[in-house]
């Protein structure tokens, strides 16, 4: 089962990008866009099954 | 009677519209169901940090010199472990916050001499040596100031050491047993008797690896492979992982704080640090307690972002 793992390797050296005191590796880059993008998917998308509820006194 | 006036910042009004049914079983099972097939996907294609554990071993067949240099210090009393303070030893004050000496109140609660415990016990282990043996006994029985003239004799020498046919060679005129002690430490070192010198310590079944991290630290070959995969303090490495995988970005404040003045500049970094999260804790702890900060929210506004609709009603 170990082939799995490398379908995909991420354990060569990484890389980083450095802009004067911040250095910050593409990996936690991706992350934190990723975590930025779901954010305000979260605030603009409506919510889900939104016709089937109905509201009750 | 006489009614409170009503805070915005702090009172809420009373709901007076509809209700709508949640199930929150549900919402919980779908989350828990995407974030294992996830978790599992992500996993497959991308398996794992799995970087193999750094030993003393690896580190005297890869670098003896520095391994061997390594040892004449912690015999010198000069390594980053010897000079540290609390909790290993009392050679310092340790880390403090301004007049709190906070180590030093802590206590050596784990004591290492390292002379004793990385040089000299580790050698008395090793069997079947009268050459060891002899020059062992020719250290134990001379005076600490006989002992350092050896040593400073050889630390003299140490720039010019050299390793040849699998042994360290120092030019040394008047070092004692010091050669053959740190020349057998280091055979030992690469032969792996070393790791288990010093982890097999503590008992049997030990995961205490307290001794031989503090060694590996002291000399430059851990720091190397550290800096190469930007794992060190200066290189935000409290939130960076081994190769190409993420890390933990949410550490990224903690760590910010070593980047910059005056905590990078200085040597109680660590505390301070230490104390300007703790400060920034209690701010986020209290923040319904703390005017202008708590209004925060109902001035920005998101929230009538998340419930639009009900707004434009």
């Amino acid at each position: 089962m170990s082939w799995l793992g490398s379908i995909i390797p991420l354990d060569h050296l990484g890389h980083y990008i450095h802009w004067h005191v911040i250095l910050i590796s593409v990996g936690n880059l991706v992350v934190i866009g990723l975590m930025v993008v779901t954010f305000i998917a979260a605030l603009l998308l409506p919510f889900p099954g939104r016709g089937g509820r109905k509201a009750s006194k | 009677m006489s009614k409170k006036a009503f805070r915005p910042d702090v009172d809420a009004p009373t709901w007076r519209g509809g209700h709508s049914p949640y199930d929150i079983i549900k919402e919980g099972t779908i989350a828990l169901v995407v974030v294992g097939v996830l978790t599992v996907l992500l996993s497959v294609f991308f398996g794992s940090p799995d970087e193999a554990a750094v030993t003393v071993k690896k580190w005297a067949n890869a670098n003896p010199i520095d391994f061997a240099t390594t040892a004449a210090n912690e015999l010198n009393g000069t390594s980053l472990t010897a000079g540290y303070g609390p909790p290993y030893n009392h050679a310092a004050i340790g880390q403090k916050l301004g007049p709190l000496s906070l180590a030093k109140w802590a206590g050596v609660r784990i004591p290492i001499n390292p002379v004793s415990d990385f040089v000299i016990k580790p050698l008395e282990s090793m069997p079947s040596q009268p050459v060891l043996q002899q020059n062992l006994a020719m250290w134990s029985s001379a005076s600490s100031s006989t002992q350092s003239g050896w040593v400073t004799d050889y630390v003299k020498a140490v720039p010019k050491m050299t390793f040849v046919n699998g042994h360290v060679v120092v030019p040394t005129t008047n070092a004692g047993p010091v050669s053959v002690l740190v020349d057998n430490l280091t055979q030992m070192a690469r032969s792996g008797a070393l790791d288990q010198a010093l982890v097999t310590g503590g008992g049997y079944y030990t995961t205490d690896y307290t001794k031989p991290l503090l060694f590996l630290a002291d000399g430059t070959y851990l720091a190397g492979l550290a800096a190469n995969q930007h794992l060190t303090g200066t290189q935000w490495g409290m939130m960076n992982e081994t190769g190409q995988y993420p890390g933990q970005a949410w550490l990224w404040l903690y760590t910010f704080w070593y980047q910059i003045r005056p905590y990078s500049a200085s040597t109680n970094a660590d505390v301070l640090v230490w104390g300007t999260m703790m400060a920034l804790s209690a701010v986020l702890l209290f923040l319904p307690l703390i005017p202008g900060l708590r209004a925060i929210p109902r001035k920005v506004k998101v929230y009538r972002l998340i419930w639009r609709e009900h707004y434009q009603q």
